[in-house]
């Protein structure tokens, strides 16, 4: 798991940590059973306050995302579903960004849609035009 | 280890690690500090900001006894730091602003053992894994070491006794940009690993930024905020208005600059309740596009005096 903490975001620290538990979960760096980093290892990579982390792991424990093997370290619950609530807290981060980024550039919502969908076309075009790298050794 | 910050998540922080009512200190007709009571709960990292000369490093002498107050009264763990000097000393380890380790004849780790001797919680597998991680060489006479040198080992010095309050200041001062990180990193496992108090005034607000959980604002003197750190970032917004032309600021209100010429968009940093300052900037006909929170080192600028514009 990686974990990235933005020193220009204003969120709480700890709401930081968390979701940045949440993303690892959806896109799968960290599946259930599989132990978090200590407190300690946590607070000193990022280099925040270790009790900041632990109430991030605390949260994310009351929440049923975590939890605590005595003396063994914390460890990623077995029936953590990531496709679901996760997934959507997710997308409603990405999509308050997008929007946020909209309104301060005066574009309305329609607008920031139909320019999403150009961009995303634009995209896939030049992925059809361009030479499939895996191509050679599908089947 | 866990336990240790267990304990203080869990505990109703209403002890004070440190506390003063009416600090006063003046030197000749300048007053550095004007009644100031700093009230430090235990187990928090408190950052006291401000200035130079706003008085950040007088605050941190008078807490060990190291100057005397003239009046108002500073306690330690529950000491009067003016009756208590040594007692207090002893539980705090201190780096001081200036970087003079004193004994310049002494090495290093003759200047180690010394110290070591003084200090009964003194850990020296702690302290020897510290002079690695801090690169210290044991060899060197006290006198010939530079700024950077000196800065580690009273880091060192302050760490290996694993006191019950950190008292740092502009700890990072004269490092490189490398030790400096090593530095921080050290100091959140050293929280991780002992209930520690830190007192920490710095100029690289950044640099603290994540491992502060409470700030103090000194500006001449007076301390004019000490607040949880959330609480400060809540406090302060930065408001994108358009402003129609003709537009006076709501009386009550404090804008950082008066609005020149006809500039219909501005961007402004506010202190206060973020639900009043829009409702009063709404009626006053401005209108409110965006309103943002910011990092704590901008929240703080907020309560610093700007210099250019004094």
């Amino acid at each position: 798991m990686v974990v990235n903490i933005d020193p220009r975001d204003a969120r709480p620290l700890y709401l930081q940590i968390m979701d940045e538990v949440r993303r690892a979960l959806v896109v799968g760096s960290l599946k259930p059973e599989d132990p978090v980093p200590s407190v300690r290892e946590l607070a000193s990579e990022l280099v925040v306050n270790p009790r900041t982390v632990l109430q991030a792991y605390r949260e994310l424990e009351r929440e049923g995302v975590l939890y605590v093997r005595r003396g063994l370290g914390t460890f990623v619950a077995l029936n953590t579903q990531p496709a679901g609530d996760e997934r959507r807290e997710l997308g409603l981060a990405v999509a308050r960004r997008a929007l946020l980024e909209a309104r301060r550039n005066g574009l309305g919502l329609e607008e920031l849609f139909t320019m999403i969908r150009e961009v995303a076309a634009d995209e896939n075009d030049l992925a059809a035009e361009a030479p499939l790298t895996t191509g050679s050794n599908s089947t | 280890m866990s336990n240790v910050l267990d304990r203080a998540l869990d505990g109703a922080v209403s002890t004070y690690a440190v506390s003063t009512q009416g600090l006063t200190k003046r030197y000749g007709d300048e007053v550095a500090l004007n009644a100031v009571d700093l009230r430090i709960p235990e187990g928090s990292v408190f950052v006291l900001l401000g200035a130079n000369g706003a008085g950040k490093s007088t605050a941190l002498k008078l807490l060990l006894n190291l100057e005397r107050a003239d009046s108002g009264v500073a306690e330690v763990f529950g000491l009067d730091t003016r009756r208590h000097g040594p007692r207090v000393r002893a539980q705090v380890g201190y780096v001081p602003e200036r970087h003079d380790a004193g004994y310049r004849w002494m090495t290093c780790d003759r200047l180690l053992k010394h110290v070591a001797a003084y200090y009964p919680a003194w850990d020296q597998t702690y302290a020897d894994r510290l002079i690695g991680a801090l690169e210290i060489r044991r060899n060197r006479k006290i006198g010939g070491l530079s700024k950077g040198d000196t800065r580690r080992l009273q880091l060192l010095m302050a760490l290996a006794h694993r006191p019950p309050l950190l008292v740092l200041d502009e700890p990072t001062d004269g490092l490189d940009p490398v030790v400096r990180k090593r530095v921080l990193t050290l100091l959140a496992e050293h929280l991780a690993d002992s209930p520690t108090t830190v007192l920490i005034t710095t100029h690289h607000i950044h640099e603290v930024e994540n491992l502060a959980d409470h700030v103090g604002i000194l500006r001449a003197g007076r301390l004019v905020i000490q607040v949880p750190r959330e609480e400060l970032q809540r406090t302060v917004r930065r408001y994108r208005l358009d402003l129609p032309d003709q537009w006076e600021a709501p009386r009550d209100l404090v804008i950082p600059a008066p609005r020149s010429g006809r500039v219909r968009e501005v961007q402004w940093t506010i202190v206060g309740d973020e639900r009043a300052v829009t409702e009063r900037l709404t009626t006053s006909g401005a209108r409110v596009r965006e309103v943002v929170s910011l990092p704590l080192e901008e929240a703080a600028l907020a309560f610093l005096p700007d210099e250019g514009t004094r």
